[in-house]
């Protein structure tokens, strides 16, 4: 015999005080808040089978109305639907002694009240038993043999649903679906039944079974989940560990921010610290930082950007990005060559359980499609894959509305990756490996008797072309219970040319061995030391043409006689950086205090051109006073080695220059509140000097480029308020205050400038609402002070040029853009068929918007000027399908 | 150079590529260049176009001012290399000196002393009363190999104009060009444009063509025909080259609208849509060829917009 409690449950719930009869009525306008997670039975307590019915073969269901309190515990319990027989004494007995996880809403647990259907079924030997002297089965000494069975599958995603509850509702027989989503009954009596699979979050599936005497009836029924988008809560933006400050967006979110075409990287953009970038393009102004002082990685592999050269979308398959660590400051030693910010992006190592999956994104730009899934038998031999292509086709439509005008007008990019994981290896750990690239080209044809200015060398066709390959090898192992290996070499190319007309032209190649390895040693959950090494090599070449010889520069004559000059180079470089860092972590309950100090040292060479190396001691520092609080802070130096044209001389002299350095210094507070808001509030200052800046005597070829003598200053507080996506609203608002200066003279002075992109108010307010049906709505709003800029006193003509050179007599960024505004919306409805989802969205960029200056445009002569307005109105049409198979 | 550990100034590229895509988008309309609405200085003929030692080269200025009368252009020379960022350092005090001074009140004796003493501080010219010209001193290219007395030196020539009443320096419109001084073997001229083809008639020289209003033209210039010249070129390597003369044009229209603002010979074919109301005051449309070697001349088309 066995007692099967029917968990009908929750067939309703409500908060316990609306629902005991001697509460006090509540106001009738206040909605309780939504739950987000019901209660799920822990401890079930069988009741004994009141020996009447046993014997009389009666089976039985009792309903019952408990409430459960913030613990879990069933504080009471009430009879709703009695079954007699003996039932209703046993089954009250059992369920006071359940104990259940306790129902959550945005603020944390809270009682509820719940139906609960506690079933009393004979064992299918006893049950056939008990009618055998009315059905004269004297043959069925055993069980009776399966004769109607089925699956459960998830709509859509052709997932297997697992522990689902099956009922046969008039016969009282009830089964639960097993790890591959199967359900099987045995000896139900031929004829048609009334068939029921619930649970929550999915939508009932209810009908009429046919059940024919001596068949096996074999269903598969498809269950429709009330919100799929509920599965893809992962983190997206995280960072590590060691860091100062941990702010998490689920993809849920990143995909409907609106103006972001739903890539993920371009996140980023609205998150604190982010400077807006000119046009929305993909310019990375963190903290007030030179976009080239910010670093971007891939599976912590750097690479030279991160967006196509339109900025709108990043360079990696957004399908296939599982998180982005975004860093503005105070980050670790992990990264590293840089002053500014860095990001890194971080590819899916989780592949589909079943079949393979295939995701499909089109809109007005670009078309691509991402194929994933798992290959091998046996589950310890199992790889996981994933094959992803894009391309952008605007260099196909822009033709329609130039065909007549002689132009050819093609910018056009295409990435591509391919990854493949096992997914388990023998003695446990990963390896992986992961081919990506992407391509970007430009091209603007000119007619021939289309002057494009007044000088013959800046005539005739426009050609761009940027690419970049790498394949990469994860490997991670265990080495022994404290210490693991994490390994990652990878090889690459990037090469990029460019000519202007026939007679200007330069292209370069450079080949990159890249290596990260760490090697974490855990004693003690008290203490993690990781060394590891970042190191970058590859040898270089480059071609440059020119129609005239640019070592007379300083002395140019619109007028003099040109040469041909031309220039080949090649050598190479390396910087093997190594690094060590330490997690301490003092206190008996570990998670309270993290003490992160760390140091690297950097070392970058350019054989017979350059050689330089400094040390960076970082210091990061998480306390927890309480659960809910975080209080936070690091210091640490930042050392950036000169760029690569800054370093460059013709005549192969030995370049004196020194890295550049940044003095970083951050405190700041997280606070949580509830399950569903949190706060982050962070302070930072930046002391940036030995900045290379132009060579201000510069004369000759005999004098530098470049001088260490500038000097800089950011400072400011970055506040992020978030609600996080754990129902049907999400959203935050996010607020940097900051100040970015410069100043080029070494010796300090009043000579301090606003950076380029210092914007002193940056303030983005996103939110998004699930709606019925599968619709959601979300909205952005950007209220930005405006870049500074210089303005001109006027012009004077250069004849032989025909061109009026500027002057001016205020102070560099003397002057301030207006401020930007902007509101974006984003609407999306996802159709969910059986074995395919389809989300069709429409980005409408500004729909609100203001005069958004972006540039100042002056006349010919420098008398007058204009704004250049930002973006316009831009709708954007997509669709993203997600087929199983 | 590498990129092994620093990303490319590709951000630029895209900024352009907005920046032009949208360029349109201005929250005013700028006044065009080849549009002349207020005083400016076109073009600058010197003859000779590439003088010797010893030579005198007189000037020549197209400056035009649709509003107003001009009262004074002053032109000063010196060699480039003694030029500034914005040209010829300019005696600020010597003008001082000069305001409020009356020619016609000097004797051509004080006039010539005058003259001299403006000379010395680099005033080569005071339209109206001293046509600029400048003597390239004797010894000017002394001491310099062959080569570079065949590559010469560069004259740098600062012509400001001085609109009447102006009180302010901005009313001032100032401008820069290059004269080349040197022995070279094929010493550059100044290109002509013979005639102007207007809708497919051969135009003469100072005609004044009637057009109606908003009617479109098509308009092309005839250059000399010596006006596209072979020159030697002396290589880095000693080797001679012979090289053909690239002129290029720029228009320039009163009133009215072009397609193009400049073209490359033999391209030279414009289109001018005269101004949409008639009128009985004469406009004019100019024409500047250049050879870029620092030869350049114009032609000025008189035409009368009838209804």
């Amino acid at each position: 015999m066995r007692i099967l409690p029917l968990l009908l449950l929750p067939l309703a719930w409500a908060p316990a005080a609306l629902a005991k009869g001697d509460a006090p009525e509540p106001p009738v306008e206040q909605e309780p808040p939504p739950l987000l997670a019901d209660p799920q039975l822990l401890d079930f307590v069988q009741a004994p089978y009141p020996p009447q019915a046993r014997e009389q073969g009666i089976e039985g269901t009792v309903l019952l109305i408990i409430e459960i309190d913030e613990q879990g515990q069933v504080v009471y319990a009430e009879l709703a639907e009695p079954a007699g027989h003996g039932f209703d004494e046993a089954a009250m007995e059992a369920v006071q002694q359940f104990t259940f996880s306790p129902a959550l809403d945005s603020e944390g647990p809270v009682p509820v009240i719940i139906e609960f259907a506690y079933g009393f079924v004979l064992d299918v030997d006893e049950h056939e038993g008990a009618l055998a002297d009315e059905q004269a089965l004297e043959d069925s000494p055993v069980e009776l043999p399966v004769n109607l069975e089925g699956q459960l599958v998830e709509m859509g995603t052709r997932r297997s649903l697992p522990d689902f509850p099956v009922l046969l509702t008039e016969l009282e027989l009830q089964t639960t679906t097993d790890a591959e989503g199967w359900f099987r009954f045995r000896g139900v009596p031929a004829g048609t039944h009334a068939f029921r699979a619930a649970l929550t979050g999915f939508d009932a599936v209810e009908r009429q079974v046919e059940v024919a005497q001596g068949e096996i009836t074999t269903l598969k029924l498809w269950v429709r989940n009330q919100s799929y988008r509920e599965d893809e809560l992962v983190g997206v933006y995280r960072r590590e560990k060691e860091e100062v400050t941990r702010r998490t967006l689920s993809v849920q979110e990143v995909r409907r921010v609106p103006g972001t075409f739903g890539d993920p990287v371009r996140v980023i953009q609205s998150l604190p610290g982010a400077a807006r970038s000119p046009f929305s393009t993909g310019v990375l102004i963190i903290r007030g930082s030179n976009p080239e002082d910010s670093a971007v990685y891939v599976d912590g592999i750097r690479i030279p950007l991160i967006y196509h050269l339109d900025g709108i979308r990043s360079v990696i398959n957004s399908n296939l990005i599982e998180s982005v660590d975004y860093l503005p400051g105070g980050y670790g030693v992990r990264y590293g060559r840089s002053l500014g910010g860095a990001i890194d992006v971080r590819t899916k190592h989780s592949y589909p359980e079943e079949g393979h999956e295939l995701r499909w994104t089109t809109d007005v730009l670009h078309s691509g499609g991402l194929l994933m899934g798992r290959l091998g038998e046996r589950p310890d031999k199992q790889w996981g894959y994933a094959l992803g292509a894009r391309r952008s086709y605007i260099d196909l439509i822009i033709p329609l509305f130039t065909k007549d005008s002689g132009f050819v007008i093609k910018p056009r990019w295409f990435d591509y990756q391919l990854k493949a994981d096992r997914i388990e290896l023998p003695r446990g750990g990963r390896f992986g490996v992961f081919v990506f690239g992407f391509q970007d080209i430009l091209r603007v044809g000119t007619p021939d008797d289309v002057a494009q200015g007044t000088d013959q060398d800046t005539q005739g066709d426009v050609d761009v072309l940027y690419s970049t390959h790498r394949v990469l090898v994860d490997w991670e192992r265990r080495l022994s219970e404290d210490l693991s290996l994490h390994f990652t070499p990878s090889l690459g190319v990037d090469i990029n040319s460019g000519n202007l007309g026939a007679d200007l032209s330069g292209g370069q190649r450079t080949w990159l061995l890249e290596l990260r390895a760490e090697l974490p040693w855990e004693p003690s959950e008290h203490l993690t030391i990781t060394p590891g090494t970042d190191v970058i090599a590859g040898p270089w070449d480059f071609e440059i043409s020119l129609p005239f010889n640019p070592e007379l520069a300083a002395s140019y004559d619109p007028i003099g006689e040109r040469e041909p000059w031309s220039l080949e180079d090649r050598g190479w470089a390396w910087g093997p950086d190594v690094y060590v860092d330490a997690d301490i972590r003092p206190l008996a309950d570990a998670e309270r205090l993290l003490i992160v100090p760390g140091a690297r040292w950097t070392y970058v060479a350019v054989p017979g051109e350059f050689k330089g190396w400094d040390l960076d001691p970082r210091l990061a520092l998480r306390w927890l006073p309480w659960e809910t609080t975080v209080l936070k802070g690091s210091a640490g130096v930042y050392h950036q080695p000169p760029m690569p044209f800054e370093l460059y001389r013709p005549d192969d002299q030995f370049i004196e220059a020194d890295f550049e350095r940044a003095t970083s210094f951050t405190v700041g507070w997280e606070q949580a509140a509830g399950q569903a808001w949190n706060g982050d509030l962070e302070l930072f200052y930046k002391d940036l000097d030995r900045l290379l800046v132009a060579y201000e005597e510069f004369d000759s070829l005999d004098d530098p480029y470049f001088q260490n003598t500038g000097v800089g200053r950011i400072y400011g507080l970055e506040v992020m308020v978030k609600r996080e996506p754990v129902d049907r609203f999400f959203g935050w608002v996010s607020y940097t205050l900051s100040k970015s200066e410069r100043n080029d003279d070494l010796e300090g002075g009043d000579d301090w400038y606003a950076f380029d992109y210092d914007q002193t108010h940056i303030f983005v307010l996103v939110g998004g609402v699930q709606l019925p049906y599968d619709f959601e709505l979300s909205t952005r709003v950007q209220y930005v002070s405006g870049n500074p800029w210089t303005p001109y006193a006027g012009g004077i003509y250069d004849i032989d040029q025909g061109y009026y050179w500027s002057y001016s007599t205020a102070a560099y960024n003397s002057e301030r853009l207006p401020d930007y505004f902007a509101t974006d919306v984003r609407i999306e409805k996802l159709f969910t068929f059986r074995r395919w989802q389809l989300a069709t969205y429409v980005d409408l960029l500004n729909v609100i918007r203001g005069v958004n200056p972006e540039f100042v445009l002056y006349n010919y002569d420098y008398t007058e000027w204009a704004y250049v307005r930002g973006l316009p109105f831009i709708p954007n049409l997509g669709f993203d399908a997600n087929l199983r198979f | 150079m590498t990129t092994l550990y620093s990303p490319p100034r590709l951000a630029p590229f895209g900024l352009l590529l907005a920046a032009t895509l949208l360029g349109g988008c201005l929250t005013t309309e700028l006044s065009s260049s080849w549009l002349v609405d207020r005083l400016r200085i076109l073009a600058v003929r010197p003859e000779p176009a590439e003088p010797s030692p010893g030579d005198t080269v007189s000037f020549e200025a197209l400056v035009v001012s649709p509003d107003a009368e001009l009262e004074l252009v002053l032109w000063i020379g010196c060699l480039a290399d003694a030029a500034g960022v914005l040209g010829c350092e300019l005696d600020m005090d010597l003008l001082g000196e000069l305001e409020g001074l009356d020619p016609e009140s000097l004797t051509p004796e004080e006039l010539a002393e005058l003259y001299q003493e403006l000379q010395d501080v680099g005033l080569i010219g005071a339209e109206p009363y001293l046509p600029p010209s400048y003597s390239v001193p004797d010894d000017l290219l002394d001491g310099l190999s062959e080569e570079e007395q065949r590559e010469g030196l560069s004259l740098f020539v600062q012509i400001t104009a001085m609109p009447q009443g102006a009180t302010d320096e901005d009313d001032f419109e100032l401008a820069y060009k290059r004269v080349p001084v040197s022995m070279a073997s094929t010493p550059n001229h100044n290109p002509q444009i013979r005639a102007l083809l207007f809708d497919g008639v051969e135009l003469e020289p100072d005609t004044v063509v009637e057009v109606d209003a908003g009617q479109s033209y098509e308009l092309e210039p005839v250059l000399a025909d010596d006006a596209v010249e072979i020159y030697e070129y002396w290589s880095e390597s000693g080797e001679v080259e012979e090289r053909v003369e690239e002129p290029y044009y720029s228009f320039f229209v009163q009133e009215g609208s072009i397609d193009i603002p400049f073209a490359l010979h033999p391209y030279g074919e414009f289109s001018w849509t005269a101004p949409g109301e008639p009128s009985d005051q004469e406009r004019s449309i100019w024409i500047i060829v250049q050879d870029r070697r620092g030869g350049m001349s114009w032609w000025s088309q008189r035409v009368l917009v009838d209804g």
